[in-house]
């Protein structure tokens, strides 16, 4: 039944060959396959021999050959077009301008993805060199007691570029509970960074108060004791936030402001690390 | 010999091109006819696209030339260049013919 293939797929197969090659070979091929019975193998062969035209498309048969070609049945749209090989100029402009019109339409189609792609790329680009959310250096030990001598003794260091305070945790405990300490060097995990942005709605938290060594939030009120732990009063819902922080060989002490602890809930003052020498609800008196 | 390169670069189609070039050598023939002649002296099959891609790199080469169509079969006839080179080539392949036999005399019998 499908011992050999109908003749439409054979002229299909014809047809696969390039357009100046069929001008030339496509009616001695067609009346080849019909003379002969052409079978699959003959098919497939023919498709080879298709690929093998395109590919080499210099084999396209020259113009010079042109006077000993039958003339065409099909009537060609300008007079002097040879049946192939070089064509004149007018069919030429018009297929260069459709081609060029789809060509600027790939292009411009291509530009947009590009940019497109590009922006996307660029979006997910870390952006922060440095400043807030970025890796922040205060400077060595030395330099912040330089600066502020009673860091040693606990008081907060504020550091302004990184919005936060860095706190000498022994220091800062003793003066809390009253017992003032001196703590000239502490290493980097004795030192604690709180981001100043309250927790609650954001606000800049101020400088500790002087009686009770606690920080008070002047938005609304929300306290936190000296290592940040959120105490009583106010709405936050947990302590400040931390940003990591570490000192590199040069003895520089650099708050990187990109990796954020979230501080802890509030569970009561039986959760607290730290208990200072006030009740459990003292604000500062703002 | 310049013959030599000429058909010596055909690759895959070196083959089917000497028995193209042969089956001329005896007459013009239009496509059918070379594939018949083929078939009958070697009892090789060429198909048709390889045929006529055979036919389009000899021709290119200057090896046959195309005649008036004659209905829609056009003959194909062997050029002066095309005697020379398939002669050169059936030296060469005569040579080493011999060369084999002085070699396998078991086999010349």
């Amino acid at each position: 039944m499908f011992a050999q293939p109908s003749a439409p797929l054979v002229r299909l197969a014809v047809r696969a060959y390039p357009r100046a090659w069929r001008r030339r070979y496509g009616v001695e091929i067609q009346s080849l396959v019909v003379d002969r019975q052409v079978s699959w193998a003959d098919l497939f062969d023919l498709v080879l021999g298709a690929f093998d035209a395109r590919l080499h498309s210099q084999l396209a048969p020259r113009p010079a050959l042109a006077a000993i070609l039958p003339a065409r049945s099909v009537p060609v749209p300008s007079p002097a077009l040879p049946a192939y090989g070089a064509m004149p100029s007018a069919p030429v402009a018009v297929q260069t301008r459709r081609a060029f019109l789809r060509r600027m339409l790939g292009a411009g189609i291509a530009l947009v993805s590009l940019e497109f792609l590009g922006g996307s790329l660029a979006f997910f680009w870390p952006q922060i060199r440095g400043g807030l959310g970025g890796k922040i250096a205060v400077g060595t030990i030395a330099d912040i007691l330089a600066r502020q001598p009673d860091f040693a003794t606990g008081w907060p260091y504020s550091h302004p570029p990184a919005r936060a305070f860095l706190i000498n945790v022994p220091a800062a405990e003793a003066l809390a509970l009253g017992l003032p300490t001196s703590v000239p060097n502490p290493t980097a995990d004795q030192l604690l960074v709180l981001w100043r942005k309250c927790p609650h709605l954001g606000c800049q938290v101020p400088e500790l108060c002087d009686d009770l060594k606690r920080f008070t939030c002047r938005c609304h009120g929300s306290t936190y004791n000296i290592l940040g732990e959120k105490l009583k009063n106010g709405p936050a819902a947990r302590g400040m936030d931390r940003f990591a922080v570490s000192i590199n060989a040069d003895g520089v002490v650099v708050i990187d402001s990109s990796q954020i602890t979230a501080g802890a809930l509030e569970r009561g003052p039986d959760h607290l690390v730290f208990t200072d020498a006030h009740p459990w609800d003292a604000v500062c008196p703002y | 010999m310049p013959n030599d390169q000429l058909i010596g670069d055909l690759g895959r189609f070196a083959e089917p091109a000497l028995l193209v070039l042969v089956s001329l050598s005896s007459g013009p023939k239009h496509g059918y006819a070379i594939m018949s002649d083929v078939a009958s002296f070697s009892g090789t099959r060429i198909g048709p696209g390889t045929l006529y891609a055979v036919l389009a790199r000899l021709e290119q080469r200057g090896l046959i030339e195309p005649l008036e169509a004659n209905e829609r079969r056009r003959p194909y006839r062997l050029t002066d260049g095309g005697a020379a080179s398939l002669d050169a080539q059936l030296r060469e392949m005569d040579r080493l013919m011999r060369a084999a036999r002085l070699r396998l005399p078991d086999l010349s019998g």
